[in-house]
C-alpha cells in the first residue's frame, strides 16, 4: 500500500489501454457486420424477418452489456461450453453493438426521403441497385455522426469486460488505485487516456461529414 | 468486494444449480497432473491483494497462494478476479481455487465449500480520533462510509434498530478517499485500511473504535472435491503450526493472527 505513480505503473495502463482498444476494434468490426444484416433485415419486405430481428433488437436492448457479458463467460461455461475471456467478452459486445448499431442504421437508411426511393424505382434499378446506388450512399452520410457516438460509447463500455477477468484499462487503473490509495492521480490519467482515443475519432468524424463529397440531402416537397 | 455483487450473487446461484449437474473427475488429480494450481486472487483489495511498485502481485493472499504452490511443487497462475465473480469462477473450472479475503458465510458455503479457515479478518467501525465514539449508540447521526457490496455493508445494513447513516463506495481506495479528504468521519472496514487513512493524511488520524465482528477467511472449492478440501486442511494445519501463515498476516496486516487458530 502506499508508494507514488511510477513508470510501471504506467506501463501497466498502457497494456490495458491496449486490451481497451483490441476490445473495441472487436465490436466495430463484429458488430458492424452484424448490425448492417439487422438494420436490412429490419426494412425487410417479409413481416416474418422483420419481427424476429425487431425481438432481438428488443432483448438485447433491454439487457444490460453486463448481464450479457456474465451470462455468455459464466452461463455457458456452466451448461458445458468452455469459453475463453477474449471469445466471451468479444461475442457480447458484437452482440450489443448489432442491436444498437442496426438500430441506428436502421434509421438512418429510413431516413434518406421517400422521393429518393421512388425516383430509383423510377428508373428501373433494381433491389440491389437502388440499394447501393441511391439509398446506402446518402445513409452513410446521416449515419456517420451517430455511428461515431455509439462508437465512442462502445469504448468506454469495454471496461465491463473486467467482469470476466479481462484486465483493460478501467481495471487496471482500479488495481493501481488500489496499491496507491491516489485516487484523483490515477483516476485522471485513465481519463486523459480515455480522451486521447476517443477524441481522435470524433475528430475523424467531423472530417468524413466534411468531406465525403456526397450531395447534402435537401428537404424535397412533394 | 466490489460493485454488481447483488447481482453477481443471484447469478452465481442460478450457475450453480446448473454447474452441479454432471459429474466430473477429481479435481485434485487435474491439479496434480497440469502442475498448476489456478488461483482467483483479487489484485485490488489492499492489503491482501495489490501491486507493488514494480507491478508484481503481492499481499497476504498472494504469499498465501505462492507458499501453497511452493509446497505442494506446482506452478501457480492468477486468475484474475473482482470480488464479486470468485465464486463464479471456481464454480464454472475458470479456476481452481479462491484465495481471496474469502469470508465464511452460511450463503456461501451453500454453493461452495470451504477449507479450514487460514486467516481472519476483523471488522470494525474507524473514526477520527478526535470523534468521542464507545459504542453503537455514539454513532447514530453519523454518516459512515462502506465499500459496496462487503460483509462489512451487509453487516450494517441489517442493523435497522441501531439508525445507521451509510455512505457506500465502490471500493476501499475511495472510500478511504472520502475518509481523508473529510468527506466522513466514520468507516466500516478492516482495521488494517482504518490505519492507512492516518498515512495518507497525518492530519485526520483514523483508530478503530467499534468492532463488528471477526470474520474467517478460508479457502474456496467448488462442491464436490472432498479430497482437495482435505488436503487443503492439512496444509493449513500444518503452516498455522509452523507459523507461516501467521508470518505472512504480520507482514501485511500489522497485527497477530488470533490465538485460538495457532493451535
Amino acid at each position: 500500500m502506499g508508494g507514488s505513480l511510477n513508470a510501471n505503473h504506467l506501463l501497466f495502463l498502457g497494456h490495458g489501454a491496449l486490451w481497451t482498444i483490441g476490445l473495441s476494434l472487436i465490436a466495430f468490426a463484429g458488430g458492424g457486420i452484424a448490425a448492417f444484416i439487422i438494420a436490412l433485415c429490419r426494412i425487410s419486405p417479409n413481416r416474418a424477418v422483420r419481427i424476429v430481428t425487431a425481438g432481438y433488437v428488443q432483448l438485447i436492448q433491454g439487457t444490460p452489456l453486463l448481464v450479457i457479458m456474465f451470462l455468455s463467460y459464466f452461463g455457458l461455461s456452466a451448461i458445458g461450453f468452455s469459453i475463453s475471456p477474449l471469445a466471451a467478452a468479444g461475442a457480447s459486445l458484437t452482440v450489443y453493438v448489432s442491436a444498437y448499431l442496426g438500430e441506428i442504421w436502421r434509421g438512418c437508411i429510413q431516413a434518406v426521403p421517400k422521393p429518393q426511393w421512388e425516383a430509383a424505382e423510377g428508373l428501373a434499378l433494381t433491389k440491389a441497385e437502388r440499394m447501393t446506388k441511391v439509398i446506402l450512399p446518402q445513409a452513410i452520410r446521416i449515419a456517420t455522426p451517430p455511428t461515431v457516438g455509439f462508437m465512442v460509447q462502445i469504448i468506454k463500455n469495454t471496461s465491463l469486460a473486467s467482469v470476466v477477468g479481462f484486465v483493460e484499462l478501467a481495471r487496471a487503473g482500479q488495481i493501481i488505485n488500489n496499491s496507491l490509495f491516489e485516487p484523483f492521480l490515477t483516476y485522471s490519467v485513465i481519463a486523459v487516456i480515455y480522451f486521447a482515443l476517443c477524441y481522435p475519432i470524433s475528430r475523424l468524424s467531423r472530417r468524413l461529414e466534411r468531406r465525403s463529397g456526397l450531395p447534402r440531402i435537401k428537404p424535397v416537397t412533394a | 468486494m466490489t460493485k454488481h455483487m447483488l447481482f453477481a450473487t443471484a447469478i452465481a446461484v442460478g450457475v450453480a444449480t446448473m454447474a452441479t449437474t454432471g459429474a466430473r473427475a477429481d479435481l485434485l488429480d487435474d491439479i496434480m497432473a497440469a502442475k498448476k494450481i489456478r488461483i482467483a486472487t483479487d489484485l485490488a483489495i489492499p492489503p491482501s491483494g495489490m501491486m507493488d511498485g514494480s507491478m508484481k502481485p503481492t499481499g497476504s493472499d498472494v504469499e498465501t497462494a505462492q507458499l501453497l504452490a511452493k509446497d505442494w511443487g506446482l506452478e501457480l497462475e492468477f486468475i484474475q478476479t473482482t470480488g464479486a465473480t470468485r465464486i463464479p469462477n471456481v464454480q464454472t473450472n475458470k479456476a481452481d481455487i479462491i484465495i481471496s479475503t474469502l469470508s465464511v458465510t452460511p450463503e456461501r458455503a451453500k454453493v461452495i465449500d470451504f477449507s479450514k479457515p487460514y486467516a481472519a479478518l476483523q471488522s470494525v467501525v474507524g473514526c477520527l480520533k478526535a470523534v468521542q465514539v464507545k459504542d453503537w449508540p455514539d454513532l447514530k447521526g453519523k454518516t459512515i462510509a462502506v465499500s459496496r457490496g462487503t460483509t462489512q455493508d451487509t453487516a450494517l445494513t441489517n442493523m435497522k434498530d441501531r439508525e445507521l447513516t451509510l455512505a457506500r463506495f465502490d471500493d476501499d481506495a475511495t472510500m478511504v478517499t472520502a475518509a481523508v479528504s473529510g468527506q466522513a468521519d466514520c468507516m466500516a472496514t478492516s482495521a488494517t485500511i482504518v490505519n492507512q487513512v492516518g498515512v495518507k493524511n497525518p492530519a485526520r488520524p483514523f483508530e478503530p473504535k467499534v468492532l463488528i465482528t471477526t470474520f474467517d477467511l478460508a479457502i474456496g472449492i467448488r462442491k464436490g472435491e472432498p479430497r482437495l478440501v482435505e488436503k487443503l486442511n492439512e496444509w493449513v494445519s500444518a503452516n498455522l503450526k509452523n507459523g507461516k501463515l501467521n508470518e505472512i498476516y504480520k507482514k501485511f496486516h500489522g497485527s497477530e493472527l488470533p490465538a485460538a487458530m495457532l493451535q
